[in-house]
């Protein structure tokens, strides 16, 4: 009884925390636009509905780019799971989606074979660095206790400079005004599923399949059971055995080797060459997708899907309304705010406990009292 | 005799705790002024109660307090403070990284121009303090560098600048070697003089007898008592102590002792502050056996069952698993060894609250092959070794999905005790394992131990209530002051022997002791 | 090469440059020391920054005085700081998250409000005149001095003021008794609660005044560093500052010579790149910064580790009494 009006309770907050945030959202629209209907309907429903000529329909296109969108942040979303779940506040995701695409570009420019498992190497390659590179906050914090927090933010900018060296002095196309690299080989590219040019690859099934991976690893394995474990007490899991330094270090690895893996995927999928000329964000679009799904990987593809759903809301309400695009970020402060605190609503919450307990105080005399007959 | 003597006057102070636990049931407690008023009880017994009470940091359920014949609410600390009321807590409430003089202000700093600290005018108040009641510190040393017995003195001193008339004290010798103690001794003779009045929580009788001029003696959340120090022996004291209405015995199968497990030889341990907890323990526990340890808390327990599970290193001696050294192994290999543990904080130590029930029983084995088909989990035989456990213990819950966390204490101690006992271990070692939880519970926890022992598991049984102790080993060893004080293998104990053990007035010959080794 | 090098890194413009560059640095890192000293990480700077820089200039251009612009850069930073408490002290949110939380309305949130505001997109370059932005002072007898003159005077105010905030921040903490209160909340809560201090109060404070000090380094930003507000200005400046203040050992002092570490390194950058031969590794001196906070931060872990393990394994003594 109590765990179900709980589990309610947790939806009710949820959307609670999101319709808050959405009302923030409107009354900002309000104050800001002239057209603030139009504005509205494009973010609500402009996703998947198409206005043109008055007529409304599904629009295939724009849903297959919420979901091309999802691709990178599912990854980085799993990858903060991992990462939170073993309470480490490490932040250096968003400087492995950087050096993992970097990485699988590298892989997709200079491996030259051209065969199927082109892709698969440059991914693999991206994998296995950003991996490594997760090794450095996490033995730093496990072996001399230095906070994990600090060092992977400082980590993040050293990431972003060496590539910037490496892009700028090595690997540039001098013959292209910007910077950015010669074309990868068509093999190493990540083709698309659907027709059209939404940029939706088959990077998208693989961060589904690697979502119910991570899930499985999660809830089904001993290293994911030790690293939930460790995340909720530590000093329980040391007590009970567990290797607390070594699963630590195994969670961190495993979110760089996600974060790496999102990168590669994106860059390979979305562009022609390597472009990326400062930390894409989707590092700290991971921590809310994370908390979203309260660091359940099987939640994450539902969070990214809303973020990217609102995202692009948010862009088609700046194309077709006096509204900037940049809305959408007041809105994820907003719910990751609400979302994130413990005490929102917890009066409410409170009622409920009374309310429960009462109720099983008298289950439990009524019970008493036909005992007692 | 003239009530407004009394500086404090408790009447019928009652406290249930929301957990239901009455910690204490009308008490009378008053102090007169300008004595030094020993309170004494076993752990548990409601003294830290009755202070935080007349400290401000719980509110009574029923009862009045009076401050000089002035009716008073104590709402908060604050509040206590500015009535005349200090208290040195057993664990020091200072700020390492600033100065003596620093901390004694804090909160009520001493101002120049308004706006600026008056650190010189922080530092003479220190001084002016200091001397005024002979507790010498150093105002502009960092706490963080000072000594424990000079902490102490801060601590004294910040309830004197804040113009505390009554001191409460609780336990303050625990932390002080013997020097410290003289000293403090002298000190607080010193302040009874100047017209302070103290009081003084402790369970050491001599200390008491030294100083005290009168005492109180709280047994089960009552007060059994309060006499002039003088005219009470200590064997009396004893005996009010732990006396008991009723004594249990339970029915246990006779104990047939088999080969040594757990070898304890010499440990001697000398904590962070410099004081010798451990000193010279030597005993051994054998299969099929109960081994109790007994003993006012604070006279070794704690650190010898961190050294026995890797959370200490020893400063010199040994323990060995059928012969294996444990000194300095990490928990997961003293587990291999066959060791499993039930802590005495168990929220910390026994379970991960927001985890499962499930998840909960099977942290100390869930690598191993039987839960594990290749790479993932085998879930059925979790599930099964989960329920098993659940019906085996009988665990109060919904399922074994439900949170660690919404179960009752007993039912959480049980998960805990499930998990620890299933483990097939060849030593358990039990640190309070039915503290504050109810007596169902306590039955079924008490019960499974004994089966056990009489299945081959060696037990060593660490509680600080004598009654569990007395019924439940089949040896007993009381430790008094980081040593063993006396070892018993008759089953002929009684809690008034017990309680002069465990109060350091009785000590049996070395040769006695060294029984407890079955060497 | 080397030569060329350090004759441009010892000429009085470039240390005047040095200056210039870490003072918003400067104010941020003393918006952490605050928070920090009351044991509150404010992750939230860059964010911080970005909206007060933003707030500021927009006040200024409306009221047409740099003043007002400067108040009211501190002003919004208060309120983002008390926003942060409500939701971690009273909502319990964490407050790493409530700082990202507010890195997130930084980064767009602020082009938002731009356009709310004023209807422009991305920049503020339009509304700048010279009357809204921080005037530069050149300070008597000083700028007479050679080379010294040249690198002390002619700074803005904000300038002068992030550093002399250091030695009052210093004083704040060490010599007032709200300081030590603040101190003693960050150190030990429950000390301070004991003699009835309330930890509540002293983290919004300590949080408020995170913000004040974060809006005048976003103030300095947009009102004189980059003339105008536009959407890359902060630039991580925010999360250098939490470097600056670990790797300063979070006192005022330290922060101030790390500040000046990455002041020095981004001077070098800048001009390096038009140095032949050196311009190749203008990047890799940017990082050097961060590569120097993670070493100690290291060191600095290290060495509290080994102060606790000396006091594990000492030896045994016999007290002799």
């Amino acid at each position: 009884m109590r765990d179900k009006r709980m589990v309610l309770f947790g939806f009710v907050r949820g959307a609670a925390a999101i319709a808050l945030a959405l009302a923030v959202g409107t009354i900002f629209i309000f104050l800001s636009s002239d057209e603030p209907f139009t504005a509205l309907k494009y973010l609500l429903i402009g996703p998947f509905v198409s206005f043109h000529g008055g007529v409304t329909a599904f629009n295939t296109q724009n849903f297959y780019q919420v979901l091309a969108a999802m691709i990178p942040t599912i990854f980085t979303g799993l990858a903060v799971c991992v990462m939170f779940s073993a309470n480490q506040f490490n932040l250096a995701a968003e400087g492995c989606v950087l050096v993992g695409g970097f990485v699988g570009a590298l892989v997709g420019i200079y491996v030259n074979m051209a065969t199927g498992w082109h892709a698969v190497i440059c991914v693999l390659a991206a994998t296995v660095v950003c991996g490594l590179i997760m090794l450095i906050p996490s033995i730093l914090k496990v072996k001399l206790g230095a906070s994990e927090m600090v060092t992977s933010l400082m980590l993040n900018f050293v990431l972003l400079y060496i590539v910037l060296h490496f892009l700028n002095y090595h690997f540039a196309d001098r013959s292209k005004g910007a910077t950015m690299t010669y074309p990868f080989l068509d093999s190493a590219k990540i083709s698309s599923i659907v027709p059209g040019n939404s940029k939706l690859t088959w990077g998208f099934v693989i961060a589904l399949v690697i979502s119910f991976v991570i899930w499985v690893f999660m809830y089904r394995t001993r290293w994911g059971y030790a690293i939930r474990m460790i995340g909720i007490n530590e000093s329980f899991s040391l007590y009970s055995g567990m290797n607390v330094g070594g699963t630590i270090v195994l969670s961190s690895v495993i979110g760089g080797m996600l974060s790496g893996m999102g990168g590669s995927l994106e860059v390979l999928g979305r562009y022609n060459t390597f472009v990326w000329r400062e930390l894409p964000g989707y590092g700290w679009t991971g921590v809310t997708i994370a908390i979203l799904a309260k660091n359940n990987p099987g939640l994450v593809p539902l969070a990214a899907f809303f973020l990217a759903y609102l995202n692009k809301g948010c862009q088609l309400m700046s194309t077709h309304s006096d509204v900037p695009s940049e809305m959408i970020d007041i809105i994820q402060a907003a719910i990751f705010l609400f979302f994130a605190a413990e005490q929102f609503l917890s009066g409410y919450r409170q009622k409920l406990v009374v309310k429960t307990t009462r109720e099983e105080l008298m289950r439990a005399e009524s019970l008493k009292a036909t005992e007692g007959e | 005799m003239e009530a407004n003597e009394f500086v404090v006057r408790m009447e019928k102070i009652t406290k249930i705790y929301p957990n239901g636990i009455a910690a204490n049931r009308d008490v009378d407690f008053t102090i007169r002024k300008g004595e030094i008023h020993a309170l004494i009880g076993e752990n548990g017994a409601g003294k830290s109660t009755l202070m935080k009470i007349l400290f401000g940091l719980e509110q009574p359920t029923d009862g009045t307090i009076y401050l000089n014949d002035e009716r008073v609410t104590l709402s908060s600390p604050l509040e206590a403070i500015s009535k005349g009321i200090g208290m040195v807590h057993q664990h020091f409430m200072l700020v390492s990284s600033l100065t003596v003089a620093e901390n004694i202000v804090l909160g009520m700093a001493p101002k120049k121009g308004g706006l600026f600290i008056d650190y010189k005018e922080a530092v003479r108040l220190t001084r002016e303090y200091s001397e005024r009641y002979n507790l010498f510190v150093e105002p502009d040393a960092r706490v963080a560098d000072i000594a424990v017995g000079m902490k102490q003195k801060v601590e004294i001193l910040k309830a004197l600048v804040r113009g505390a008339q009554v001191l409460i004290l609780d336990e303050p010798t625990a932390v002080l070697t013997t020097q410290e103690t003289v000293e403090l001794f002298q000190e607080l003779k010193n302040l009874k003089e100047q017209g302070f009045t103290i009081v003084f929580i402790s369970h050491k009788l001599k200390e008491i007898k030294e100083l005290t001029d009168r005492i109180t003696i709280m047994r089960a959340g009552r007060s059994v008592g309060v006499y002039d120090t003088d005219s009470i022996s200590e064997q009396e004291i004893s005996r009010l102590m732990v006396g008991r209405d009723v004594v249990l015995r339970m029915d246990k199968p006779e104990s047939v002792p088999g080969e040594r497990v757990l070898c304890v030889e010499d440990l001697h341990y000398i904590n962070e502050w410099d004081k010798k907890m451990l000193d010279g323990i030597s005993f051994s526990v054998r299969q099929g056996e109960i081994v109790g340890i007994a003993g006012v808390e604070g006279n070794g327990q704690r650190e010898l069952v961190d050294i026995l599970f890797g959370l200490k290193m020893p400063d010199s001696g040994d323990a060995t698993i059928d012969g294996q050294s444990l000194i300095g192994l990490p928990q997961a290999r003293i587990r291999t060894l066959g060791v499993s543990y039930v802590p005495e904080d168990r929220m910390t130590f026994g379970v991960a609250q927001t985890a499962n029930i499930q998840e909960n029983m099977v942290s100390d084995r869930y690598s191993q092959k039987r839960f594990n088909k290749g790479p993932l989990f085998n879930m059925k035989s979790l599930y099964d070794e989960s329920d098993k456990l659940i019906m085996d213990y009988a665990v109060l819950c919904k399922s074994r999905a439900q949170e660690v966390g919404m179960l009752s204490g007993g039912n959480i101690q049980k998960v805990v005790v499930a998990r620890e006992f299933s483990s097939d271990p060849i030593l358990i070692i039990a640190d309070q394992p039915t503290r504050g939880i109810d007596v169902g519970a306590t039955e079924l926890i008490r019960n499974k131990l004994v089966e056990l022992s009489r299945a081959g598991a060696a037990v060593l049984l660490v509680s600080a209530d004598l009654n569990e102790v007395m019924e439940l080993s089949d040896n007993l060893i009381v430790m008094y002051n980081g040593q063993i004080a006396g070892y018993f293998d008759d089953g002929q104990w009684d809690d008034l022997m017990m309680g002069e053990y465990m109060l350091g007035l009785k000590r049996q010959s070395d040769e006695e002791i060294r029984r407890a080794c079955h060497a | 090469m080397f030569g060329q090098f350090f004759q441009t890194i010892f000429q009085a413009d470039f240390l005047f440059i040095i200056i210039r560059i870490t003072a918003p640095i400067l104010f941020a890192a003393l918006a952490a020391v605050i928070s920090e000293k009351a044991g509150v990480a404010n992750i939230g700077l860059e964010g911080m920054m970005m909206i007060t820089a933003l707030f500021g200039f927009l006040f200024a251009y409306w009221t047409q005085s740099w003043v007002v612009g400067v108040l009211g850069a501190m002003l919004v930073g208060i309120l983002l700081g008390l926003m942060m408490g409500f939701f971690s002290f009273k909502l319990k949110t964490d407050i790493i998250l409530s700082g990202i939380a507010v890195n997130m309305l930084g980064t767009g949130g602020t082009i938002f409000l731009l356009y709310m505001f004023t209807g422009l997109r991305g920049n503020t370059g339009a509304l700048v005149s010279p009357n809204i932005l921080i005037p530069t002072i050149d300070i008597p007898l000083i700028n007479k001095i050679p080379v010294l003159g040249e690198i002390l005077s002619g700074h803005a105010i904000l300038t002068y003021l992030a550093f002399i905030f250091v030695f009052i921040l210093r004083i704040f903490l060490y010599r007032t008794p709200l300081g030590l209160k603040i101190r003693a909340v960050g150190e030990n809560p429950n000390a301070a609660s004991s003699v009835g201090v309330s930890v509540t109060r002293m983290k919004y404070i300590a949080i408020a005044m995170s913000g004040a000090l974060a809006g005048l380094g976003g103030a300095f930003m947009s009102m004189y560093y980059s003339q105008g507000w536009n959407q890359g200005m902060v630039a991580g400046r925010g999360f250098i500052a939490l470097a600056a203040q670990a790797m300063g050992r979070g006192e005022p002092v330290g922060a101030m010579f790390s500040s000046l570490l990455f002041g020095l390194a981004q001077a070098m950058k800048t001009k390096v790149s038009g140095l032949r031969g050196m311009a190749s590794y203008n990047y890799l001196i940017e990082m050097i910064p961060y590569v120097v906070t993670i070493i100690g931060l290291v060191f600095y872990a290290m060495s509290i580790k080994r102060k606790a393990r000396r006091h594990q394994l000492k030896p045994i003594k016999e007290k002799l009494s």
